[in-house]
């Protein structure tokens, strides 16, 4: 900046306040990062093991157990069809089309807790018990990392969802939707790549 | 504490409570950075009392001077956790927490209420993993519920100092004052958007590595090997590289100090915010925990070795580059600053950073080049001595201690309204550089010469180690010496606690004014303390030196 020029160098104050619209797109952000870098030491720790766990990783990591391979690809999909409809909410609210807008942030919720019971009942039908192997330890401590990480975003979904169509938060309410909507594309991108790791590639 | 509670606040924006319940409940950034700041220097006083009875014990070899055989191990962990995690991150999360609104002419960090329950969850965790250690719980613990405890806790402090730094680094991107570009931003502010963002990437890890083992250790104890396999998988964030994570403020405060003192901008603010940035950038330690310590890789080599030595070249590059840059300042001013006891200890904390980038540069280049046989014939690499301790003993202790006594004299007028005791500091000053030294020298060279055993990496066992190594080449003296460092320490930091309680607590400190140091940056444009609560009126700034603009202005209008 320039040393000379007075309207920038004097101390001046000035009244009222700035909006501040991208604070908690910014704040959702830096959350991604950090659950991304928790998932990663998890997931890490999980093909550490993996690896270490003898001269054939893979031959009886298992323990016996079969994954329930259309059980965890049908609650992939409710999740994948979820993030569409969050994104109809998002371009509702956007709209003030409260109708849409509703049906559309009901549905969400409605299938992303379909996802949750999906997972529940694939891990029970798979019969990962915990404490039985090193494998069911290590499943079960990362899927329940990535299912409370989507446990989160639909509570963040629905608070600011709610939030936003109540409308008293205007136009700053849409963008802080729009932050929750972020964040549930990353819960299921989060659940993705924790599905891929322990119940594809095992 | 005293406070300025005549503040213009918005419309909408609620009073804060100036009764101590007020505390619990503040949505004030000013009240929780100090919550934060004299926490962290009542925990720094228990883990360093820890620390000395460890290292107390370590002046014999064969047998335990002042803790047991027991409780040694968990001693030792705990006065790591101490020092990290309820010590120098939060204590500088506090300086932010304090200082970076009023830097960028916020009125307020982002997310003022999660910034409390950082400052509280961070506490009931403290408490609580004190709790488990004295249950006999923590790492090595015979108390399964209370190593349970411990994780749990852990986990707090974790999730609470991520909410903190989550909040500073938003306030930083997002709240600036409009005008106010980020390559304008003061060195201080700067440094801490680095500090929170690498603590946002890289203190998740453990949370996640803590679940695993949590799991494992409450539920049939399948591969951990229970109590004992917890330490050696959480200790790389308490070790460098990921230390330098913790003392980047550190830069950013001698920064602030030094160009304030010589009265000069820094010659090329890019090249500031990038030596700055370097160090933050290669303190990223996670990797370590998979690469080097965890799941069993005993020895530095190959591609470890070289991405180690890289890490802790970049480091010295940019502490060095940073040191260098701000003598080019000094220099330039073409007079020799004030002494003072926050410009001492701003210098020596920058130092010291550097000190502790060479020793580990060192450290890496010896392991991965197996000079003088390190890691062969039995001989241990110097990951695995006391050289370690060294290591963090001139970062926790030199650096940032050293830098926090810095930033409390510098910033006591902004913070608390008053100077701090010029004499006290400079004798605090003193006990704490005298305590790092003698910290950092005698494990260091312990580790170099007699191969004293850091012990964890040793063997889990703490008896086993110590009555297994037979010390008969100097390592008792040396040992002797960073406990008489550590000691010195203490005093060091109730020095602080005594300057904070007679010039603040009993008001017996000189008023301050707005500006007293004759600083640039813009908190000082603001009263002193300024008021709690949000004020109505935000400085308009566009510039991180708005109060050395002010007298250029003046010089050119002359």
């Amino acid at each position: 900046m320039s040393d000379t020029t007075p309207a920038l160098t004097t101390p001046a104050l000035a009244s009222g306040r700035p909006q501040r619209p991208r604070t908690q797109l910014v704040a959702t952000g830096f959350a991604c990062a950090a659950i991304s870098m928790m998932m990663a030491g998890a997931l890490g720790f999980y093909m550490a093991r993996r690896h270490a766990s003898g001269p054939h990783p893979g031959s009886d990591w298992l323990d016996g157990l079969a994954v329930p391979n259309p059980q965890f690809d049908y609650a992939l999909l409710t999740l994948g069809a979820s993030m569409i409809t969050a994104h109809w909410a998002l371009w509702a609210s956007r709209r003030q089309d409260t109708a849409h807008a509703w049906t559309a942030i009901a549905t969400t919720l409605l299938l992303g807790l379909g996802f949750v019971n999906m997972v529940m009942y694939s891990l029970n039908r798979m019969g990962v018990e915990i404490g039985a192997g090193e494998y069911q330890n290590l499943a079960f401590a990362t899927t329940g990392l990535a299912l409370a990480v989507v446990v989160v975003g639909l509570l963040y979904l629905g608070l600011m969802g709610l939030r936003s169509l109540g409308g008293s938060v205007g136009q700053q309410g849409s963008t802080a939707f729009g932050a929750a909507v972020f964040f549930w594309d990353f819960a299921a991108l989060v659940w993705t790549v924790t599905w891929f790791t322990v119940y594809v590639v095992k | 504490m005293s406070e300025n509670n005549n503040a213009s606040t918005a419309p909408g924006v609620p009073v804060e409570d100036p009764t101590p319940f007020g505390w619990l409940t503040t949505a004030d950034h000013k009240r929780t950075g100090r919550l934060f700041i004299v926490c962290s220097v009542l925990y720094l006083v228990l883990g360093t009392v820890l620390d000395l009875l460890v290292r107390l014990d370590l002046t014999s070899a064969t047998e335990f001077v002042t803790l047991s055989s027991d409780s040694f191990a968990q001693g030792f962990a705990f006065s790591r956790e101490a020092l990290t995690l309820l010590f120098i991150i939060p204590a500088f999360l506090g300086v932010s927490m304090y200082i970076v609104p009023l830097q960028i002419g916020a009125s307020n960090l982002a997310f003022p209420r999660a910034a409390t329950a950082s400052f509280w969850t961070w506490k009931v965790s403290a408490v609580v993993l004190i709790g488990a250690y004295l249950g006999n719980g923590g790492p090595y613990g015979g108390w399964a519920n209370g190593v349970d405890l411990h994780l749990l806790a852990l986990s707090g402090l974790v999730v609470a100092l991520l909410l903190g730094a989550i909040s500073v680094a938003t306030t930083i991107m997002t709240m600036r004052s409009p005008g106010l570009y980020m390559d304008e931003t003061p060195p201080f502010t700067w440094s801490s958007l680095v500090s929170a963002s690498m603590l946002v990437v890289s203190l998740p890890v453990l949370l996640g590595q803590i679940a695993i083992i949590y799991v494992d250790h409450r539920y049939g104890r399948v591969f951990l090997f229970g109590n004992y396999g917890v330490w050696e998988r959480i200790d790389w964030i308490h070790r460098t590289p990921q230390l330098f994570i913790y003392v980047v403020p550190v830069l950013g405060v001698a920064a602030e100090i030094v160009l304030a003192n010589a009265r000069r901008r820094v010659i090329e603010p890019l090249a500031m915010y990038f030596t700055i940035g370097l160090v933050g950038l290669f303190g990223f330690g996670a990797w370590t925990n998979f690469a080097i310590t965890g799941e069993g890789a005993d020895i530095i080599d190959g591609v470890e070795g070289v991405v180690l030595v890289a890490l802790y070249g970049g480091a010295l590059l940019g502490t060095l580059g940073l040191l260098g840059l701000l003598g080019l300042a000094v220099i330039q001013n073409r007079k020799l600053p004030k002494i003072s006891t926050s410009l001492l200890a701003a210098f020596a904390a920058g130092t010291l950073i550097l000190v502790g980038a060479l020793v580990g540069f060192i450290g890496a280049a010896v392991d991965w080049l197996e000079i003088a046989g390190r890691g062969n014939d039995g001989n241990p690499q110097l990951r695995m001595t006391t050289w370690v301790t060294g290591q963090q003993s001139v970062l926790i202790y030199g650096a940032g201690l050293l830098g926090l006594l810095a930033a409390i004299h510098w910033w006591a007028p902004k913070i608390w309204g008053r100077q701090l005791n010029e004499l006290l500091g400079l004798l605090n000053f003193l006990a704490i550089g005298a305590g790092a030294l003698l910290a950092f020298v005698g494990p260091t060279l312990s580790g170099l010469l007699t191969e004293q055993p850091d012990f964890v990496y040793a063997d889990p066992n703490a008896t086993a180690v110590y009555s297994g190594w037979i010390d008969d080449s100097g390592a008792e003296g040396l040992s002797a010496i960073g406990a008489a460092g550590v000691a010195l320490l203490i005093a060091g930091a109730g020095l602080l606690l005594l300057n904070l309680l007679i010039s603040v607590g009993l008001k017996k400190g000189l008023q301050a004014d707005d500006d007293p140091w004759g600083a640039l940056s813009p908190e000082w444009m603001l009263p002193s303390p300024p008021p709690i609560g949000e004020a109505d009126d935000l400085p308009m700034l566009t510039s991180g030196t708005p109060l050395l603009d002010s007298t250029d202005s003046e010089e050119v209008t002359a």
